[in-house]
């Protein structure tokens, strides 16, 4: 007598090691807003390389505390690397389980992929053999303009977006993975396709739409008061078809816009330096954001390699780094400062000298018109609900939208 | 089908049961890869599975010795492992 | 707030701190360089500290040296406010005598084959020329040498002799962080006509931050503070030279220490802590507010 019901909330969210392994700097796609700069064919890893990884950090149990462990694939494209990426997770499962390693108690593999390659019978064959073990994120951006906006094909010819190629792979998607969440980016050109983009992914069936603005310095004048019709349109939309009762969009969130304390609320935000990536050389960084083809301006942060292992000091400014420490003073004031993220790899692209310790504000004004939009939609949804006398029913129902930052 | 909540669990008997659960998954999804090639493996592995089971099936029959959960012919349990709550699920 | 310029005279100026200077071929400041950057200490009322070089500089710069209220810092010259010894074997073919306060300059090999001599000068200064080399190994070699050091300088002021060996004796007289505080109360001036951090940074191909035209303008200013530096704001080993370039080398941030900085710091925090308790246990410094025990070597650990 035992089975089981799941509900969407990020697994083992602040318990885990989230190791990534950048199995690809290939793409099909080269979308407009993609911070991965230096993107090509050439550099894939190969076995090897990925099983001195795996020895590393499974030999090293000590030093990888963490209760759960969720084994990343990224790229590019991951799955334009299926085969590499059947065999590292083979052979994670049967190491994990040799060892002894109490990750094999508490694992995830994870997948941000394009969508292109879903229906493929290799990756197909991938999803059957690991059923229980996959979140596997894709991305789709809302409507068709949306999301033919940026997210083109890599072809010099001719800009042809890839949204047929992708909208065909999600019902298949959302069949295998109810529970799943896309993941939207917002720059600049996106802004007034906001509202009808969330509303297109929930027709769709996709109940967890993640969603945020780039952290990159993009915004123009104006872009804030845009954002804020845009949000204030989705929210209207989504209390008046009552779209709150079964999903969620992480651009509304209670707990954004408030002051915090610098004593009690000095944590930072980003889990760069708690995350391991290692590249197809061998490198290990803090965060893959950190690694050469994601970073404009500096140079890589490279903290080790799958033969030497991690440089312990190299990780303790990441380890150390608090809220208080990287930010302005215009920060540390702020009146609306909760829930305003930032991206430790564009911090340190973005900043003045090579440090992680100077934080970019170029996101300030789009986190003060989303909180903005956000007062409104909670002020009309608890109204309404009060009127309905619902609110305690909500409060103790209401869908969970993760906390994802980057 | 019809859903209730028939009881709670703690947090301690909950991650006793999620961590059966999670290790249960691990081995039916190793079975599918490991062959009786990699003997030693193999043999730990059946072993395990079978050890696994009847922990699993130990643990709802203490649990619901200990909390009296309401129970109906044609119904199954499920636990919730956000809320530890136990629902009485009638197909 | 800066307190201090520091003035090297010549790109082979000596190194009076943890970093090398490898530099052989001789580069004099320029004279007009040199006289403004006086005028720009007088002008910032900043205390200059000058650094010479292993040769005898022209008697207009002598004079224009004298110009100012300064510091002097060479070796082996027994006259510098500030006397650098380089080696071991140095002390005894420059003849210093023990009495004399200098600055030693040596490796972990060389402190630990003579650590039983050291108790033996009234006012000494180690500094290590290798410490971006230690590992665990050292440090516990360290520990070790620090316990004899320490019940060496007891025994000889117990007896009433005359002993002074910063590691081991700095944190007792300090009641906050007494760092060369490099890119906040100090910054360098190098032959080349530029600002930079300190020596070190010059020394090492870092980029300038000022010169006497524009003034000091330090990127990230605020790093160079400890009220920045997460993992040594509420540190009370107030003896650790905080190394912003060894911060810079070992963890590429300069608001943040490498393990071994911070272990070798407690290392002597702690050994300082034991030894006061022996010295007022026969009834010696009394008066010497006690250092606290603590159970951490690496203040990151607490954070």
């Amino acid at each position: 007598m035992s089975d089981y019901k799941k509900e969407y909330t990020p697994w083992q969210a602040g318990r885990s090691k989230n190791i990534t392994f950048i199995v690809t700097k290939d793409c099909q796609l080269a979308c407009k807003y993609c911070y991965l700069i230096g993107k090509n064919d050439k550099e894939r890893m190969n076995w090897s390389v990925a099983k001195q990884a795996i020895d590393y950090i499974l030999a090293h149990e000590i030093d990888f505390p963490e209760e759960s462990v969720i084994w990343d694939f990224i790229g590019g494209e991951p799955f334009l690397e299926i085969e590499l990426i059947d065999r590292i997770c083979d052979y994670i499962k049967s190491e994990m389980y040799r060892l002894n390693h109490h990750w094999f108690n508490s694992y995830r593999f994870s997948f941000s992929t394009n969508g292109i390659n879903y229906s493929s019978d290799k990756v197909q064959k991938f999803i059957k053999k690991n059923p229980t073990h996959l979140s596997i994120g894709i991305t789709i951006d809302g409507t068709k303009r949306k999301h033919d906006l940026n997210r083109i094909w890599n072809n010099n010819d001719e800009e042809k977006g890839s949204y047929d190629d992708v909208v065909r792979n999600i019902p298949l998607w959302l069949k295998q993975f109810p529970d799943a969440a896309t993941k939207v980016t917002i720059s600049h050109s996106d802004l007034p396709y906001i509202a009808e983009s969330v509303l297109h992914l929930y027709s769709l069936g996709i109940h967890n739409v993640n969603i945020n603005c780039v952290f990159e310095d993009v915004w123009l004048d104006g872009d804030d008061n845009l954002f804020v019709e845009q949000l204030i349109m989705l929210a209207d939309k989504i209390i008046e078809q009552r779209l709150f009762e079964n999903y969620s969009c992480s651009f509304f969130s209670e707990n954004i816009g408030r002051p915090m304390d610098s004593i009690i609320e000095n944590n930072n935000w980003c889990g760069a330096g708690k995350m391991l990536s290692i590249d197809a050389a061998g490198n290990f960084y803090p965060c893959t954001r950190f690694a050469a083809y994601s970073l404009r301006s500096k140079k890589p942060i490279i903290i080790g390699n799958v033969y030497d292992g991690i440089d312990k000091n190299l990780l303790r400014p990441f380890l150390s780094l608090d809220r208080t420490t990287q930010s302005p003073q215009k920060c540390l004031d702020c009146e609306v400062a909760s829930g305003c993220a930032w991206c430790q790899g564009e911090n340190y692209d973005a900043a003045d000298t090579p440090t992680i310790y100077q934080r970019s504000t170029a996101i300030c004004k789009m986190h003060k018109a989303r909180v903005r939009a956000n007062n409104y939609y909670w002020n009309k949804l608890f109204r309404l609900l009060e009127i309905e006398g619902r609110k305690e029913e909500f409060e103790k129902n209401k869908p969970q939208s993760s906390k994802l930052p980057c | 089908m019809n859903k209730k909540i028939v009881g709670q669990v703690t947090e301690e008997e909950k991650n006793e049961i999620l961590r059966l659960f999670e290790h249960r998954n691990g081995l039916n999804e190793l079975a599918k890869i490991l062959t009786p090639e990699n003997a030693d493996l193999y043999e730990r592995l059946v072993n395990d599975m079978g050890e696994t089971t009847t922990k699993f099936q130990r643990w709802w029959d203490t649990m619901s010795a200990k909390y009296h959960w309401e129970t109906d012919e044609n119904g199954s349990w499920e636990i919730n492992f956000q809320t530890n709550e136990i629902y009485l699920v009638i197909r | 707030m800066l307190k201090y310029l520091v003035i090297l005279l010549d790109d082979t100026s000596v190194s009076f701190c943890h970093y090398r200077n490898d530099k052989e071929v001789r580069r004099l400041i320029p004279y007009d360089d040199l006289k403004s950057a006086i005028i720009w200490a007088m002008k910032e009322n900043l205390m200059v500290q000058f650094v010479y070089p292993n040769y005898t500089l022209p008697i207009e710069y002598v004079e224009l040296i004298d110009t100012i209220d300064h510091v002097d810092i060479a070796e082996n010259d027994f006259d510098a406010d500030v006397l650098i010894v380089n080696g071991f074997d140095s002390i005894s073919t420059s003849g210093i005598s023990p009495d004399l306060p200098f600055v030693l300059r040596i490796t972990a090999k060389e402190f630990f084959d003579n650590v039983d001599r050291l108790s033996e000068f009234s006012a000494l200064t180690i500094v290590f020329t290798d410490m971006e080399d230690w590992g665990d190994d050292t440090l516990d070699k360290y520990k070790t040498a620090l316990g004899k050091l320490s019940r060496n300088v007891s025994l000889r002021i117990s007896s009433g002799e005359s002993s002074r060996v910063n590691l081991v004796m700095d944190r007792m007289q300090l009641s906050s962080m007494n760092n060369c505080g490099a890119g906040d109360e100090s910054i360098t001036f190098a032959p080349d006509g530029q600002f930079y951090i300190c020596p070190a940074f010059y020394l090492n191909g870092e980029p300038p931050v000022g010169t006497l035209e524009k003034g000091v303008d330090i990127p990230n200013a605020q790093l160079y503070k400890r009220s920045y530096a997460p993992i040594c704001r509420n540190c009370d080993a107030y003896n650790c030279k905080r190394c912003i370039w060894l911060n810079k080398l070992k963890t590429h941030e300069v608001n943040t220490p490498g393990r071994e900085q911070c272990v070798m710091a407690h290392l002597e925090r702690n050994e300082s802590r034991r030894l006061l308790e022996s010295l007022k246990s026969d009834g010696i410094y009394k008066t010497i507010a006690s250092i606290p025990e603590i159970d951490y070597l690496d203040p990151f650990e607490k954070l």
